[in-house]
């Protein structure tokens, strides 16, 4: 095993504008959102998002017009409502949308996982899903009953980045024994062609070996492993903290709002902080810790 | 005892839930929309659980079987992610399979745009490519629909929700009525019920489409029609639906939701 450690601005500098990428955490939680942050700085363009839901970062990705197209299945910000910057990306056309059902996405990533180029499913039969992308939904019928299903293609990505709880070095990646697992972080790993990972904590390699039945992602499936702590604020991140829930009322207000959250929110917690430590400066105050951490 | 339309919509979905059977809780955004696809769907779930059905069970977020009386004070992640359950998932890969080997019985589901034979619009108004207005996308309905034995359509009843066609098909109800639904290769299950804030609707057995079902008291049939736009089959009698008993509002109010998460608005 080589140690895979490496920080966000390196990591980041190695995916090009134009590049698939696979974000993972679902809904709210535990979206690589330093990652997706750094991304920004570097003025990454033209991309395309395959999600489960990872409705804030693509949220943020789309609100500087970094988005090209998306594929997912749900993109909006739970309690805090409507994805606004996705949402306008969409309506003006500047954002290209194939949606999935949860069932016709989930196989599509484990297509990827099994290294087979199709999976069939019957989630999509009957749907404009189906109907308005036959490009990546076909009918197919099952040579051994005779059944009706649509074949969807595997999910490659060029990228793949999670963030999680813990980690060592060489990038055998662990959940805590309590955890949110409602996301498919574990087989977007599997699925994955390059993986990043940004963690809470790295932890010594001892202290993973003895509990290797907590490894959800192995070290052969990482290229490369970031320490990141708040690594997924605003979002929440199970165990650690929980959704910063002024932040992310702050980051509706503005989003709600054409060209507010670019020219205020963007600044202050993406553009105007060079690099993690400076925004958990300005997005974290002692008092603010207290409050979103997991006691 | 007054009762207010909320409660009223627990109780009648609660009604529709059986002993023994399971039921999937998707999730919802903000305001209303929380309200219609958790807050009453839990209501409902832990009111059967307390009165004809204490052996329902639910799958909600990433847990199967939680115990709803243990319902945290609040929803956020690390009240879910503590919420003693059953059995939490290692992944959503195993939820899906579950749903697509059709181990649910029931789910709840809402929608901005209704049609006369269910099936529901949650990706986009207007245009697919370039919408009016772009909405959250699929999540796990197409699924439901798709899967689940007696998806049951929780909404409130609204001109431009309760439409002729949906702009677009993100959940196939009965489809174009008759058996077009089971000519595409879907199982034969379809929307059981519509429970909205004024009446309740099924779907007639033959031609699946959208019929009154019960009135809501106090509702008349005119304020039903004037809030469609398309017109539901209607019976020569039309029954009111059953109130609440004061034994349920007393177990929604102090038993099930004393801290107004569920029913806020």
């Amino acid at each position: 095993m080589k140690s895979k450690l490496t920080d966000l601005k390196t990591a980041v500098e190695q995916i090009p504008s134009g590049s698939s990428i696979a974000l993972g955490g679902s809904i709210l939680r535990r979206q690589p959102m330093a990652f997706v942050r750094e991304m920004i700085r570097q003025g990454k363009k033209d991309l395309t998002i395959l999600g489960y839901p990872c409705g804030l970062a693509t949220d943020m990705l789309s609100g500087v017009g970094a988005v090209k197209r998306v594929e997912s299945v749900y993109t909006g910000l739970f309690q805090f409502g409507m994805s606004y910057n996705f949402r306008r990306g969409v309506e003006n056309g500047e954002i290209e949308i194939r949606d999935f059902s949860e069932t016709a996405q989930c196989n599509r990533f484990r297509a990827a996982a099994m290294g087979v180029s199709f999976l069939p499913t019957k989630s999509l039969l009957g749907t404009d899903m189906a109907r308005l992308n036959p490009d990546q939904v076909k009918e197919i019928v099952c040579p051994f009953t005779g059944e009706k299903y649509h074949a969807v293609p595997a999910a490659y990505s060029d990228f793949t980045v999670i963030h999680a709880h813990t980690a060592d070095e060489y990038g055998n990646v662990q959940w805590p024994d309590h955890r949110d697992a409602d996301d498919l972080d574990h087989l977007l790993a599997k699925a994955s062609t390059r993986l990043f990972v940004t963690v809470e904590k790295i932890v010594p390699h001892h202290e993973i070996i003895y509990n290797s039945n907590k490894t959800f992602i192995p070290h052969n499936l990482v290229e490369a492993v970031i320490e990141v702590p708040f690594g997924a604020h605003p979002a929440p991140c199970d165990e650690y903290y929980d959704e910063d829930i002024e932040h992310l009322e702050y980051y509706q207000k503005c989003s709600k709002e054409p060209g507010r959250w670019l020219s205020e929110y963007a600044q202050k917690f993406i553009y105007e902080p060079k690099n993690h430590l400076e925004y958990l400066n300005r997005a974290l105050t002692p008092e603010r810790i207290v409050k979103i951490s997991v006691k | 005892m007054d009762y207010t339309i909320n409660e009223l919509m627990v109780v009648a979905t609660a009604r529709e839930l059986r002993d023994g059977e399971l039921g999937f809780i998707g999730v919802g955004t903000d305001g209303r929309a929380f309200t219609l696809a958790v807050g009453i769907p839990m209501a409902a779930a832990r009111l059967a659980q307390r009165t004809h059905a204490p052996n329902f069970t639910i799958f909600w977020n990433n847990l199967l079987s939680p115990e709803l009386e243990q319902m945290p004070p609040r929803l956020t992640q690390h009240y879910l992610t503590r919420w003693p359950s059953s059995y939490q998932p290692v992944s959503c890969v195993d939820k899906n399979d579950m749903l697509s080997k059709g181990r649910f019985d029931v789910s709840f589901d809402s929608a901005p745009q209704i049609d006369r034979y269910g099936n529901m619009n949650i990706t986009a108004i207007g245009d697919y490519k370039k919408p009016k207005v772009r909405l959250v996308g699929c999540l796990a309905q197409p699924d439901h629909f798709a899967f689940i034995k007696r998806p049951i359509i929780i909404t409130d009843l609204k001109k431009r929700t309760f439409v002729e066609k949906v702009d677009f098909i993100t959940s196939v109800g009965y489809l174009d009525g008759g058996d077009s639904r089971e000519k595409k290769g879907l199982k034969p299950y379809g929307p059981w019920k519509v429970i909205t804030d004024k009446c309740i609707f099924n779907f007639n057995s033959e031609n699946k489409a959208m019929q009154l079902e019960s009135l809501h008291p106090n509702v008349t049939l005119e304020e039903v029609l004037d809030n469609m736009s398309f017109q539901p089959l209607i019976p020569d009698t039309i029954p009111e639906t059953e109130p609440p008993t004061d034994e349920q509002i007393r177990l929604i109010r102090d038993v099930i939701d004393p801290n107004k998460i569920l029913l806020l608005v």
